[in-house]
């Protein structure tokens, strides 16, 4: 292990994502191989070059709290949020004496998406005389249809914030945006947060959807989504030679990061030690990962070297695989280049060829899903992997679960714009 | 004292603000007393309530980028798929850089790391004009969704999400620099950039990098940020008085104004710093956040006693507060609550100085354009006033700089920043003296 430094451990976990409401749904539906992928209901998505996603179902926040409208305003985002902290929170089982400056928050949380139909219609009419906006005519129409609270609610710390004033967490609160590696970074910095005295709790983790016609919108045009409307449980297929593209998936994750004396001193069950984090930058493309996967073979290196461990040590990879061409055969790549033989005798697979891709969320949802492997010995499988590809020829646990005992999880995200985090989890042991 | 971290220095910055585009110009302004809040012009804003803003101009990003220069012309090449934010980050990590004395490719890859600070990066309507126009007609709320799947979706630029992702900023400064150590974008509305800084001094202290390019860019004036801020920031309704309307910590305060501003600053150990033989300009000492969950200050306190522990200082050590001071009623009186009750209210509290008044409200960057304010304070050893606080506010029991140049006399100054939801940071700085 390490030099002499603060060590930090998990005693709660919390989710609402497209396989449930909670952390035992979405670890039964990623074990029994159970896709959370459907045609989009949150709006008419009908002649989109996409029309499927992984979508949260029956969810109402009033089901979780009674005075749910104090949260009106608040977008999907901070919606997930609370769910899944109050869960998190609650398998966490803190006393009501803790000293709540030395508990903080940390999220990875999406932006909010602006008012569709009253944001184009606003440009409409400022463009029916010109091609540009007139500004006078936007800002009337904007102004008198906008609604504030709501507009207000899309600036990402906002979710933190509720968070911080529900649950009354008054040490440091964080939010990080780093695209789809944002709440593995945000849980890796809570760790360091911990590590560094700054606190002695961290609730984090993150909350995104971007399952709106802007997001979609988005993504098409960056042709990142699988286009595979016709069969929308076969679409997210990763490390198959015929993956397509990603699937939008929403949701939140969110776990309990405690110094370990602390969580020894009042009694806490512990599912795990946060043993390894590493941050990279590709410093390649904005739109591509670089081609030898430089940036994730230094940031897989990195949280290898902050646990301590060796390469063998690694008893499952719970990969970033988002099912596009690149990513999954870059990724292949970097975890060759880093476990070089031993890479072909891990475990590996993507737990988004169910729910989809959380984006800010991803990281986090994954992480739970590693935490619970360790606690239940099952590695869920990677579905819809039927053919082979070449250049992907890794263990990535095809289409059934496997029954196996591991003390170490690798859990990748790997962001646009080239942002790489990977974080180590392990078996807890004194 | 015993350290058992690395010491962290700030080494270079690179500013671009509505009072000037280079830290020369800057200090002038502040030594004249010079706002830079005006009358919107960007674009007509005479049907907004709040009509004035803290504008940069001159801002021609090309000119600083030069083509003969491989990364440089990528750079260039990318501009026109860069929001104004984006444009202003990456120019100001550019004069960063070269203010550090730190030449393309000097710094070792993976042990350069960055952390900005950013808010939401609005889009450009402009860039939605004939996919509105196919699938609305006009009429409030009306949009045709399958209409705009089939022909209003198509006609949009294809890399147009990427124009306003939150951490683009970062990802095009890592490619002009090639740094490839860790990077983060914080989120965390207007403090953004002040943390982004706080956690770019703790991974240089627990080692997993020796250099930083920190700090923020935030631009809201932009006809959809613009409206949106109008809806739910406090802003000022004296259209007519510009240079006189924010007026942090007065009587007569009516809140802020919108504008825009980038400061970015080269941080690295001092070990690295020494070794390369850069100009040191100031140390980082000490660092703490914390949430106000209601909102009395009591957070705001907890952050600034944070960052003086860290520091190993005592409040009476520190020689001026560079405050948040946004110039609304609401806020500037829990501010100075939570000041006063760190450093008292006596004549041995330290001077309070606010920069709202030149520039207006900066989202993210406000955090790194006021400490680069106060670091030039601290440089030439004089404490500019906070402008147009005329009669300062009896309800904020500080003791707010109003008038003149008062000479910078201890070594030491502390930078607050918050939200208006409760997250809040402070950050300890001492001059550096050799």
């Amino acid at each position: 292990m390490q030099k002499h430094r603060r060590r930090v451990v998990i005693t709660g976990k919390g989710a609402i994502t497209p396989l449930g409401h909670n952390v035992d749904q979405l670890y039964d539906a990623q074990v029994h191989g159970r896709s959370g992928i459907a045609m989009i209901r949150n709006f008419d998505a009908s002649t989109f070059p996409t029309k499927f996603a992984a979508e949260v179902k029956d969810f109402r926040l009033s089901d979780y709290f009674p005075d749910a409208d104090r949260w009106r305003h608040a977008g999907p985002n901070t919606r997930f949020a609370l769910v899944a902290a109050k869960e998190a929170l609650a398998d966490a089982d803190m006393p009501s004496s803790l000293d709540r400056s030395r508990f903080g928050v940390y999220l990875g949380n999406g932006d909010g998406s602006n008012d569709f139909p009253n944001l184009i219609s606003a440009i409409a009419r400022a463009t029916q005389a010109e091609s540009r906006a007139n500004p006078s005519v936007f800002f009337e129409a904007a102004l008198s249809t906008f609604e504030a609270g709501h507009e207000y609610e899309l600036e990402m710390h906002t979710t933190a914030g509720r968070l911080a004033q529900l649950f009354d967490l008054q040490g440091p609160n964080y939010t990080c945006q780093t695209a789809c590696a944002a709440s593995s970074q945000a849980v890796g910095e809570a760790v360091e947060m911990i590590r560094a005295d700054d606190a002695d709790i961290m609730l984090s983790g993150g909350a995104h959807s971007m399952i709106h016609p802007f997001g979609v919108t988005g993504f098409n045009l960056l042709t990142a989504l699988s286009t595979h409307n016709d069969e929308p449980v076969k679409a997210s297929r990763p490390f198959d030679l015929n993956r397509d593209g990603f699937v939008l998936g929403e949701g939140a994750g969110m776990v309990v990061l405690e110094e370990l004396e602390h969580a020894k001193r009042r009694g806490a069950k512990i599912y795990g030690e946060m043993t390894g984090y590493g941050t990279t930058a590709d410093a390649y493309r904005v739109t591509d990962s670089h081609p030898d996967g430089r940036g994730a073979i230094a940031c897989i290196r990195m949280a290898l070297e902050d646990s301590g461990l060796s390469p063998t040590d690694i008893g499952y990879i719970n990969a970033h695989g988002t099912s596009t061409q690149v990513n999954d055969r870059v990724e292949t790549l970097a975890i060759k280049n880093v476990f070089g033989e031993q890479a072909y005798k891990i475990p590996v697979s993507s737990n988004k060829s169910m729910m989809g891709h959380l984006i800010s969320a991803a990281g986090v949802a994954e992480l739970i899903v590693s935490i619970m492997c360790l606690q239940k010995h099952v590695l869920p499988p990677t579905i819809n992997y039927e053919t082979p590809d070449p250049e992907c020829d890794l263990d990535y646990i095809p289409n059934v679960a496997r029954e196996k005992r591991v003390d170490h999880i690798l859990s990748n995200s790997f962001g646009f714009g080239g942002q790489n985090i990977s974080l180590i989890v392990s078996r807890f042991r004194d | 004292m015993a350290r058992s971290f690395p010491r962290v220095v700030i080494t270079g910055l690179g500013a671009i603000t509505p009072i000037g585009n280079d830290s020369a110009s800057i200090w002038q302004a502040l030594v004249e007393g010079r706002s830079g809040i005006a009358p919107i012009q960007a674009f007509d804003a005479s049907k907004l309530p709040s009509r004035i803003g803290g504008e940069i101009h001159d801002f021609t990003p090309r000119k600083y980028l030069n083509r003969a220069d491989p990364r440089e012309n990528v750079a260039l090449k990318g501009l026109k798929m860069m929001a104004r934010t984006i444009q202003l980050a990456l120019v100001a990590s550019k004069l960063a850089m070269s203010d550090a004395g730190a030449a393309p490719g000097s710094i070792e890859p993976s042990r350069f790391g960055l952390e900005f600070g950013a808010t939401m990066i609005s889009i450009e309507v402009d860039d939605l004009v004939a996919a509105s126009k196919v699938s609305s007609n006009g009429q409030p709320g009306q949009v045709d969704l399958v209409t705009w799947g089939k022909e209003g979706l198509p006609s949009i630029e294809p890399l147009w999400m990427l124009k306003f992702l939150p951490n683009m900023p970062a990802c095009h400064i890592s490619i002009l620099h090639d740094a490839q150590g860790p990077s983060n974008t914080i989120t965390e509305g207007e403090v953004a950039g002040l943390m982004a800084i706080g956690e770019a001094v703790r991974i240089l202290r627990r080692g997993q990098a020796d250099f930083f390019l920190t700090g923020a860019a935030d631009s809201k004036l932009s006809l959809l940020s613009i409206a949106r801020h109008e809806l739910f920031l406090p802003l000022t309704r004296r259209n007519e008085e510009p240079k006189r309307a924010v007026r942090p910590f007065d009587q007569s305060r009516d809140g802020t104004a919108i504008g825009e501003g980038t400061t970015v600053f080269a941080v690295e150990t001092l070990e690295h710093a020494q070794k390369r033989g850069a100009t040191i300009h100031a140390e980082i000492l000490g660092f703490g956040s914390a949430f106000d969950t209601r909102r009395d200050g009591q957070g705001m306190a907890r952050a600034m006693r944070a960052a003086l522990r860290q520091a190993d200082l005592a409040p009476g050590d520190i020689d001026f507060v560079s405050a948040h001071g946004l110039g609304s009623i609401e806020f500037d009186q829990i501010e100075a609550k939570a000041i006063a009750d760190v450093f008292g209210s006596g004549p041995d509290a330290p001077a309070v100085f606010g920069s709202k008044g030149w520039t207006g409200y900066l989202g993210a960057a406000s955090g790194p354009v006021e400490l680069a304010f106060a670091l030039m304070a601290m440089r030439h050893g004089q404490l500019p006033p906070t402008l147009n606080c005329d009669h300062p506010d009896p309800a904020c029991p500080i003791r707010v700089h109003h008038a003149g140049m008062r000479p910078v006399t201890k070594p030491y100054f502390l930078k607050l920043g918050y939200t208006d939801l409760g997250q809040c940071a402070a950050l300890v700085v001492r001059r550096w003296d050799g």
